[in-house]
Order: C-alpha cells, then sequence, then structure tokens
C-alpha cells in the first residue's frame, strides 16, 4: 500500500485540503479497498456526527421545503445516453461496483471480478465521479464510445464497447495530440474495460486510430475520432 | 430563530432502513418523502452543523444547504456506495467544516483544548440525545487519549490533519495515521455494539 493510503482516516474527517483530497481521489480510483475503508470510516464518522442530534428551529423545514420546491433536481448520472448501452453500462458498473464491496469485506485482494467482460475500475471510477461530464461520439468505422471527464478526479475514461472488433492483426490505439503533435496514450486491447487517463491539458485534443498490432510510434492512419476533452 | 430548545429525546434516529427508502423516494421527486425525511434527520443535521459552525445561525444556514443538495443529488444517490444517511452526514460535514474554514479567523479561536458536549459557549442548550449517544460515547471511550483528540479536533473543530499536527504538537505522519487507526477502531467498536 502507497503511503496516500494511510490518508484514509483524514479523508473520511474532511482533514484533507483541497489539492490533497483530490489527489487522494485520484487514488481511490485505482485502489478499490480505499474506497471501501474510506466509506467503512465515513460510516463511523457519520455515527459521531448523528450523536449530536439537536432539534432545529421550527422554522427551518418550512424554509427547506420551500427552497426545495424551486430547485430543479439534477439527472441521474449519464441519463442523456438514452441507447441500450446505457443500461448495460450502468449494470456493468454495478456489478463492478458490488464485486468490490464483496471482494473487500471477504478479506480477498480485488485483482479483477471474475468472468465476462467490464469496465475496469478506474474507468468506472471516472463514469462514477460525483462531477462527472459524458457524452457520445460516432465513429468514422460505424462505432459508438462514450467519454467521460471529471475535473475533480482530474481523469478522462472512454467507454469503447461499442466499437466494431478488429482483426487480431490490429488494434485500436489512443493518442493525446498536444499543439499538433500525437503522443501515445495507450492500446485498447480490451475494447470491454475501455480506458481511463490523466485529464489532457486544455486545448489538447485526444484520438483513436486502427493500427497493426503492438500500435505504432506515431499514428499510421486517419483517426476514427478526435475529441476535445474540455468540450465533453 | 432564537427559540432554545431544552433537552428532549429525539426518536427515531436509528430507522436507517426508512431513511434508504425515503431517499428512493425523494430521488423520484417525492416532495412528501421530502418531507418526511427532513424529520428524519433534520436534528442530526442541525445538530452536527451546529457543533462545527457553533454559531446557530450560521448552523441553521449550512443546514438548509445540506438539505437542498439532498434534493437536488438524490437521484444520483448511489446505495451501493453507502448508506443514505451516512451519505447526509457526510454532506452535513463537509458544508459545516466549509463554512468554518471560510471564516475561521472569528470563528476558530483558542480551542486547544477542545471542550466536550455541550458547548461551553452555549451553557443554556443542551445537546439532543440521540440513539447513537451513548452508543458513540462508548466506543469513543475505547480510543487512545491521542486517536480520539486527533478525530475530534478534525471532525468537531474542522480543523485539517496538518492543523491537528501543530496543535497537539505531533508529527504529521503520526496525526494522520491516529486518524486512521482511530476511525478503525470506532468503526470496530460500533459494529460489534
Amino acid at each position: 500500500m502507497s503511503d496516500l493510503h494511510t490518508l484514509s482516516g483524514a479523508y473520511a474527517l474532511d482533514a484533507l485540503s483541497g489539492d490533497e483530497a483530490r489527489e487522494f481521489e485520484g487514488h481511490m480510483g485505482d485502489c478499490a479497498s480505499c474506497s471501501i475503508e474510506v466509506l467503512e470510516l465515513r460510516e463511523a464518522a457519520a455515527s459521531m456526527g448523528a450523536s449530536q442530534a439537536l432539534t432545529p428551529p421550527p422554522a427551518l423545514k418550512a424554509r427547506v421545503l420551500a427552497a426545495a420546491e424551486r430547485q430543479p433536481q439534477l439527472p441521474p448520472l449519464v441519463t442523456h445516453l438514452d441507447d441500450a448501452g446505457k443500461k448495460r453500462r450502468r449494470r456493468r458498473i454495478a456489478i463492478g461496483a458490488a464485486a468490490a464491496v464483496l471482494a473487500a469485506v471477504a478479506g480477498v485482494t480485488v485483482t479483477q471480478t471474475q468472468g465476462g467482460p467490464e469496465l475496469s475500475r478506474p474507468v468506472a471510477a471516472v463514469f462514477h465521479a460525483p462531477d462527472v461530464h459524458s457524452t457520445q461520439v460516432r465513429t468514422s468505422n460505424g462505432g459508438t464510445i462514450t467519454v467521460a471527464t471529471s475535473q475533480q478526479l482530474d481523469e478522462m475514461a472512454v467507454d469503447t464497447h461499442q466499437l466494431p472488433a478488429l482483426s487480431k492483426a490490429k488494434v485500436y490505439q489512443l493518442w493525446s495530440i498536444v499543439a499538433g503533435h500525437p503522443s501515445s496514450a495507450g492500446l485498447l486491447t480490451d475494447v470491454a474495460a475501455g480506458r481511463a487517463m490523466p485529464l489532457p491539458p486544455h486545448g489538447a485534443a485526444v484520438a483513436i486510430t486502427i493500427e497493426p498490432a503492438g500500435g505504432s510510434r506515431q499514428p499510421t492512419s486517419q483517426p476514427i475520432v478526435v475529441l476535445s476533452p474540455s468540450r465533453v | 430563530m432564537a427559540s432554545e430548545p431544552g433537552l428532549r429525546l429525539v426518536h427515531g434516529q436509528g430507522s436507517g432502513g426508512d431513511i434508504d427508502a425515503l431517499l428512493t423516494r425523494v430521488a423520484r421527486g417525492d416532495s412528501e418523502a421530502f418531507g418526511q425525511l427532513y424529520d428524519e434527520v433534520a436534528a442530526a443535521v442541525y445538530g452536527l452543523a451546529r457543533r462545527v459552525v457553533r454559531d446557530p445561525e450560521r448552523a441553521e444556514d449550512v443546514a438548509q444547504e445540506v438539505f437542498l443538495e439532498v434534493w437536488r443529488k438524490a437521484p444520483r444517490f448511489d446505495r451501493r456506495l453507502g448508506k443514505a444517511k451516512t451519505w447526509i452526514m457526510t454532506i452535513t460535514h463537509r458544508r459545516a467544516v466549509d463554512a468554518v474554514r471560510r471564516n475561521e479567523a472569528d470563528k476558530r479561536h483558542d480551542q486547544h483544548a477542545v471542550p466536550d458536549e455541550p458547548d461551553r459557549e452555549d451553557p443554556g442548550e443542551a445537546v439532543i440525545l440521540a440513539e447513537e449517544h451513548g452508543e458513540v460515547r462508548d466506543c469513543l471511550d475505547t480510543l487512545t487519549e491521542l486517536q480520539m483528540e486527533s478525530v475530534r479536533l478534525a471532525y468537531f473543530n474542522g480543523y485539517t490533519y496538518p492543523e491537528v499536527a501543530t496543535l497537539l504538537d505531533r508529527p504529521l505522519a503520526t496525526i494522520k495515521t491516529r486518524m486512521r487507526d482511530g476511525l478503525i477502531r470506532l468503526r470496530d467498536c460500533l459494529q460489534g455494539a
């Protein structure tokens, strides 16, 4: 466990500075056992909080209800993805999270949940971030990807399970393009798992190309999609 | 809002299942459920806000912000990631601490020796006994002195862990581990209770 892990207590007590809290949240995206520990420590902290119960002034209730009346509720996460992929994706995230909880409770090291293809944990973490923005984009080879960004986690993620399958000789490759210069952001060897990466700097673009198996140093084909994460 | 409540027992604080069910209805825009949810958790929310920010009017403002956030974000609440009440108390604590930190210069005067409840500033007001109260107090008693002080200064006074380290004159690494150990011990005790 990294040193960051020991910050779980301070994090659960809201005793980290904003920067440290964001750093720790990023760490939790990669560390299922840390997320579970924070959930449990939060629960303990919440009991301390609840033990301070004090009747509020009676007029508060009417004020709260009146204010809520004027406030629209946020849509559920990823609501604007009104296709079949939405349900599947949310279910897969759900299964992943539940499996992580069970595994951690049982004291098992979470490496991978058993069986079928699902979003990798870092990708699911971005889709689950409280401040997530996501959008669907069509690719020129007839597929669809969903892009999510979270400023809080400082991460972006692509869900690529709706990309057409490639022959064994080919692979999807991600590129980060800063000031016109592409650099590889990794291969999508498992399109069902998707891919998470740090948010590129403002103005940078992210592209996906189809490359020979093993990937290329520089793109050798036209991108099937080019994204500006800052506009997601 | 100057009316000061006397010492009363709050009922219904332990009904966590109801709170989860109510929040599910709130997520669908059910304002009647929202009113019931308010009745279930308002004392916990207001009490914690009051304990952290101390000033009654600011505590009310914090409580109102909390409930609006709960209303707005209910559709995004994920039950797999914890209990509804924990979620609400987490929002409450974060907002209360934010309020304190925004205003720390005039609000956080020398509280090195943290008074136990009720607060020294409000001798006339008694803390209402929630069902959790005795249990939490007993469990806090299982913590070491340093664990308890670290947890309390952070949670009830809104200090960051470097501030707690300074106040208690201990190394940063010690304080952050004591916070973690302390909460783990509290968790284990509450789960066993």
